[in-house]
């Protein structure tokens, strides 16, 4: 591997910093400054697109800053595993940029600018941790990054937020910490610290003890950003955060710094053979599995979407983790595959989320029924993104999955298939629902969501003998609806009315599921919480006091759907004989939102897409195999 | 134990001076008495330094008299701490006088007393 | 011009004495001589700096007379770094204290005697010498002290003078141990002296604990440090600014040349025993000192905690006489003299804005004064050790020198001093920037809060200063504007703590000699 002596590495990292400057100078002119912020984006991700080339092929570009603290060099190299991140920042960066001006205007928030200036210092220290030559580098720009995107946490400046920044700065400067002795550890025991494919050789034959003390250091500091259990709970608390924030740094850029933290240690530092040697690969495996399971279950429970989300990000990032555990020539390419993979879908989910948001103030699932009406773009691209989630074919999800699959096989231990799969059935578990309720589904026929309601552990019994004697099924079927008129009342009074929070299933066994009283909750439930759309829309029904014992089958008319792969066999039909609890009006395919939001959730979408169909050509693959062929000798 | 004090005596009422110093200095209650206590502590340190300079059957450091002499430095260096020592103590009087122009008294649990109604 | 070394001290007790002759003739002079007096020990403090650079440590016999029997004054890497650092803050704090400080003569003279006496305590190489030193800087100190408002003030300097003195005199003590033992005051001499008496004997053991003992009530270590937090939150903000940045770190300078100068490395290796005790000591000041640093409202009790523990921190780094460790201790040493000028600095300006010095004062002041509180948060993150900045570098080789010498419950301590000081931090910064003011005030565009980049502070915040002041004298909720001046102090030790950080090597390089001769 040759070394060219360059500056780009150091202007991909430079430029947003300039951008910074760029952004406070015009904060009295939001269209210039917006403008500096898209100028930012594309010159950075030219940059970084320019090393791409010679990443491929050996040639590295490197810029060396001199000596940092004795013996270690503050150097930046663009080399394969740092050129995936770095892509990946700048382009969704890129990206984002444009989604996040269209969601502030729609919110109009207050301090847009310090948002845009720390995005900025953001995405500038997740390149510096891309191109890190060393560990201390790394450290470097970790510790920058965190503190970049603690203004973004906490940017809301309400209780909640401030709370959420506080756990976010503790919990991330405590893995900081933790980083921080392992890498004094190692740079003890081996004199070096710097990233050398396929393992810093002095650490195979150092103390046993001492190598994997560090790695359980390296790993565990990581392994907060990683969001691994059970350092994870910082993740969901940051879902206060805007949904650009959200999206990019809490699925992208933070979250994908600590996996790829991980991935350095693993990769770089003591290499796949020691890692094997030292017997510390199988148990970071296992806590990525356990991460993966538990995770996808507590997903299933959360009704705020951007929660449901978050604890689906958690899950997919130990899929990473899970690959790099397992040390197995495909399951790293699967692992690392999936950070670009994972990126684009979760991007657009949360673009998605974020779009719902701004258009029509709705943030949780169950009050999202019939919004395939509303939105019908973002539910596709939505829905597009939840299949390459569960790792079904054509869309990028599928391609480290199958990587993974393999790896896990060739490694032995089929277990990790297993935990796979199943993790895939629970991803579908959790986005299915949604995509259906929203295309195919009203308020008032769908079923409660989240799914998971009744209390773990066992079937409630009734006392009165119970009209409603079934119980609530986890499964996909529920979701092929039974838009029956008593059960739907009822169902629609079980929907817990604090949405707000996540949700405790806790059923009160003495409501008798009488439509009156479905009624008086839905009325309750409305008035209590006037900001939703169901208050901005009131429906029909509401105030005809209808019995909504209407058929979801009346129209099955659409007018503007025009997407034959997603039209429905019916049941949203409400729209103006009496509009549903929450009438959504029908908009058109792109007439939902601005095109600033809806421009990137296409792209996104896209992304993910084409990431399925041509793994080699989305350039990706062919760096994630080059990373693996040099870390391990295998070429795949 | 005798021999001991009687050859290392000097010392050892140094110390005893700068005991009763330091007693001074933390269980009275009274600002001027803690600043008397100071000097009586810097003074045992002083008698210290200069008992080190003392050697038996030695003549004073004059040019007229005969070695061995007694050593001056010691001495010197004892002339500038009590120079310190003086300065020290007139700060210290001074701000008592201005903390008793404040608060009108000096005895220490009063003046904390009215801070802490303050 | 190897004189330069005498002047430094000489000539700010010379300047010192014009405000007091002539104060009553001139009103104002005090400010004047005082500004000249700090320009010309600058220019002699590089001269020393230079004279160091180039030709390496150097040796300059008071009076002519020739060592050991005369007092001796040395310059090499470290002192000579100290010196210009002394130069440095005392220039700031006299720019600084035209408009905030007290404006009265004889204060004007106590700052330079003061800048006397710690220029002293750098360049000396005698212990006696030392011990005059050390006094001469507290009585300015006290004095300095007292000129706060009020008889707290007062309480506070008559405290610190008690403590301060048991403390010099202990030190004075030790001194007369070392000298019954071996007949000389050198510190050059001693070393070799020491060595032929026995590093085990009593006398020598003794006097090594006496003067420990004595510079760390100087220093403010645990639980000496008692007067430490009434001193600097009653004395004024300048005042405050320059004896956190110098008097303690005197103290520690002195202790480092006691350790290694006097003692050797060799008395470690023979008596383990004594720097371990003093690694305890250090360790637990570092706990402790953050612990009560969490539990203060007072921001300038808050930063004097945060000394106990920083210093702790530093002395720990020489405890564990490793190379590696006591460079951390060094570079530590300069940076937090540079943070801490900074923050007080930052927060006597924040506190004329907010109109209050406690940590729910502050909320909201990210609005009504961008660029103070950029560089406050930038100086803030430094010292919680985010690097690039000096805060990174100076742990950084602390903990790995804690490491290389097997010392693992320091390098544990000195990892999550990291979480600790983020504690008492993180609650400034967040009110600061995410709380509202308690005042409606106009909402103005804020500056950005990302902390790694001070230079965007100095070019975004003036347009957002001109608007913050503009805004709070139409809201007439604050009188006081921050002045020209506290705002180039404080972003200048921003931009000097991260600037620092990135050259923190060519610190080390210069450091280097003096520390190989020690090992």
């Amino acid at each position: 591997m040759s070394e060219i002596a360059s500056l780009r590495p150091l202007a991909a990292v430079l430029l947003p910093a300039l951008g910074i400057l760029a952004i406070v100078a015009s904060q009295r002119r939001p269209n210039i400054r917006e403008g500096f912020t898209i100028l930012t984006a594309l010159a950075t991700f030219g940059t970084v697109a320019s090393l791409v080339p010679s990443a491929l092929s050996g040639a590295t570009h490197v810029s060396r800053l001199g000596t940092f603290v004795p013996g270690i060099e503050l150097t930046l190299r663009a080399d394969p595993l740092g050129m995936i991140f770095a892509l990946l920042a700048s382009a969704l960066w890129l990206v984002t940029s444009f989604y996040s001006i269209g969601y502030m205007r729609g919110l109009d928030e207050h301090s847009q600018t310090r948002y845009f200036a720390a995005f900025a210092g953001s995405v500038g220290a997740a390149l510096g941790v891309a191109f890190a030559s060393n560990l201390v580098a790394l450290y470097i720009f970790y510790e920058l990054l965190t503190v970049a995107t603690y203004p973004l946490v906490a940017h809301d400046e309400s209780e909640k937020a401030r709370a959420a920044g506080r756990k976010y700065l503790t919990y991330t400067f405590g893995g900081g910490v933790a980083v921080l002795a392992g890498t004094v550890l190692l740079f003890w025991t081996t004199g070096t610290v710097a990233f050398t494919p396929g393992g810093i050789a002095a650490l195979a034959t150092a103390d046993p003890v001492i190598a994997r003390a560090a790695f359980a250091l390296l790993a565990g500091g990581f392994g907060v950003k990683a969001a691994l259990i059970p350092v994870h709970s910082w993740l969901p608390d940051a879902m206060v955060a805007p949904t650009p924030v959200s999206g990019l740094l809490h699925a992208v850029a933070v979250v994908k710094s600590g996996v790829f933290g991980i991935a350095r240690v693993v990769l770089d530092v003591f290499g796949p053979e020691t890692v094997a040697d030292l017997g510390v690969g199988l148990p970071l495996a296992a806590v990525a599995a356990v991460t993966i399971l538990v995770s996808s279950v507590i997903a299933l429970r959360q009704d705020n979407l951007k929660r449901r989300l978050a604890y689906s990000t958690i899950s997919q990032l130990s899929y990473i983790v899970l690959g790099l555990g397992l040390l197995s020539p495909a399951a790293l390419i699967g692992g690392l595959l999936h950070i670009p993979a994972h990126a684009f879908m979760k991007l657009t989910l949360f673009f998605c989320a974020g779009a719902i948001h701004v258009e029509t103030h709705t943030d949780d699932i169950s009050e999202m029924a019939g919004i395939g009406k509303r939105m019908p773009l973002t539910m596709a691209a939505f829905g597009v993104a939840s299949v390459g989630m569960a790792g079904l074919p054509l869309v990028a999800g599928f391609v480290s999955k199958w990587y993974l699959l393999i790896g896990s096989l060739d490694n032995g231990t089929a277990i990790f298939a297993l935990v796979l799969l199943t993790s895939g059935l629970l991803n579908i578990g959790y986005f299915w629902p949604i995509v259906y309720q929203a295309f195919f589904q009203t308020a008032e026929d769908s079923d409660a969501k989240p799914l998971v309601e009744f209390p773990i552990g066992g079937a409630r019994v009734r006392t009165d003998g119970g009209e409603r004697a079934e119980d609530r099924d986890d499964d996909a079927e529920e979701a092929a609806g039974e838009p029956e008129a008593a059960e739907a009342a009822a169902g629609a009074g079980d929907v817990p009315i604090d949405t707000a929070e996540p949700v405790d299933p806790e059923i009160d066994p003495d409501v008798t599921p009488s439509e009156e009283e479905g009624d008086v909750e839905i009325d309750a439930r409305i008035e209590s919480e006037g900001q939703y759309a169901v208050d901005r829309n009131p429906s029909d029904h509401l105030q005809e006091d209808a019995p909504g014992a209407v058929d979801g089958e009346s129209d099955g008319e659409r007018d503007d759907e025009d997407e034959a792969s997603l039209s429905d066999a019916g049941s949203d039909g409400h729209a103006d004989v009496h509009g549903g609890p929450s009438g959504w009006e029908r908009r058109g395919f792109g007439e939902e939102s601005t095109w600033f939001m809806l421009g990137p959730i296409t792209v996104a979408a896209a992304g993910a897409v084409a990431l399925g169909l041509l793994p080699r050509g989305m350039v990706f693959l062919a760096l994630v195999q080059r990373v693996v062929a040099e870390a391990t000798g295998v070429v795949f | 134990m005798i021999d001991v004090l009687a050859s290392r005596g000097y010392f050892l009422v140094g110390f005893l001076l700068m005991g009763i110093g330091t007693y001074m200095l933390i269980g009275s209650d009274n600002l001027v008495k803690k600043v008397i206590g100071m000097n009586v502590f810097q003074t045992g340190i002083f008698l210290f330094f200069v008992t080190s300079a003392f050697v038996s059957g030695a003549s004073p450091p004059l040019l007229s008299a005969s070695p061995p002499y007694v050593s001056p430095l010691p001495h010197v260096l004892i002339l500038t701490a009590i120079v310190v020592g003086v300065s020290l103590t007139a700060v210290a009087l001074a701000l008592v006088v201005r903390i008793y122009e404040a608060y009108g008294t000096l005895d220490e649990d009063t003046i904390r007393e009215v801070r802490l109604n303050d | 011009m190897t004189d330069a070394i005498a002047l430094l001290v000489a000539v700010p007790i010379v300047f010192a004495l014009f405000p007091i002759a002539f104060g009553g003739r001139w009103e104002h002079m005090g400010w004047g001589t005082a500004a000249l007096g700090a320009l010309v020990h600058l220019g002699l403090s590089l001269t020393v700096a230079a004279t160091v650079l180039s030709g390496g440590r150097f040796t300059y016999a008071v009076g002519g007379y020739t060592p050991p029997f005369g007092i001796e004054l040395v310059g090499d890497g470290v002192s000579a770094v100290l010196v210009v650092l002394t130069s440095l803050v005392t220039v700031a704090v006299v720019a600084y204290a035209r408009r905030a400080g007290p404006h009265s003569n004889t204060f004007y003279s106590e700052l330079l005697v003061l800048t006397a006496g710690i220029s002293g305590v750098f360049v000396t190489g005698d212990v006696f010498n030392l011990y005059v030193f050390i006094e001469i800087t507290g009585l300015a100190t006290y004095a300095l002290v007292a000129t706060g408002r009020g008889p707290a003030a007062a309480l506070a300097s008559l405290k610190y003078l008690l403590v301060g003195t048991v403390g010099a005199s202990l030190y004075l003590l030790g001194v007369g141990y070392l000298y019954v033992a071996t007949g000389t005051l050198n510190m050059a001499d001693l070393a070799s002296q020491l060595s032929s008496v026995g590093y085990g004997s009593p006398l020598v053991l003794t006097g090594f604990g006496l003067i420990v003992v004595g510079l760390a009530v100087k220093a403010a270590l645990f639980p000496l440090h008692t007067w430490q937090p009434g001193a600097y939150a009653e004395s004024p903000d300048s005042v405050t600014a320059y004896i956190s940045a110098l008097v303690s770190t005197a103290a520690a300078y002195a202790l480092f040349r006691i350790i290694y100068a006097v003692f050797t490395p060799a008395f470690d290796a023979a008596v383990p025993f004594a720097l371990d005790a003093l690694v305890i000591l250090a360790s637990v000041s570092v706990v402790v000192g953050s612990v009560l640093a969490v539990l203060q409202s007072d921001l300038k009790r808050m930063l004097a905690y945060s000394s106990v523990a920083q210093f702790g921190l530093i002395v720990a780094g020489f405890a564990i006489a490793n190379a590696t460790a006591v460079t951390g201790g060094l570079v530590h040493l300069i940076g937090h003299a540079v943070m801490k000028a900074g923050l007080f600095v930052g927060v006597g300006a924040l506190a004329g804005v907010a109109g209050g010095r406690t940590v729910d004062d502050f909320a909201g002041l990210a609005e009504r004064a961008p660029l103070v509180s950029a560089a406050f948060a930038v100086l803030a993150f430094a010292l919680v050790g985010v690097p690039p900045a000096i805060g990174f570098a100076g742990k950084w080789h602390i903990v790995l020198g804690a490491v290389e010498g097997g010392r693992w419950g320091v390098a544990l301590v000195a990892v999550v001093s990291t979480l600790l000081t983020l504690a008492y931090f993180a609650r400034v910064v967040e009110r600061m920037y995410f709380r509202d003011a308690p005042a409606p005030a106009e909402e103005s565009v804020a500056a950005a809060a990302d902390g790694g980049d001070a230079e965007l502070a100095s070019d975004g915040g003036s347009d957002g200063d001109g608007d913050a002041s503009g805004a709070a004298s139409d809201a007439g909720a604050e009188p006081e504007t921050i002045s020209m001046t506290a705002r180039i102090i404080v972003v200048g030790a921003a931009v000097a703590a991260v600037g620092v950080g990135l050259v923190a090597t060519d610190l080390i390089a210069v450091f280097e000699p003096v520390l190989e001769v020690y090992f």
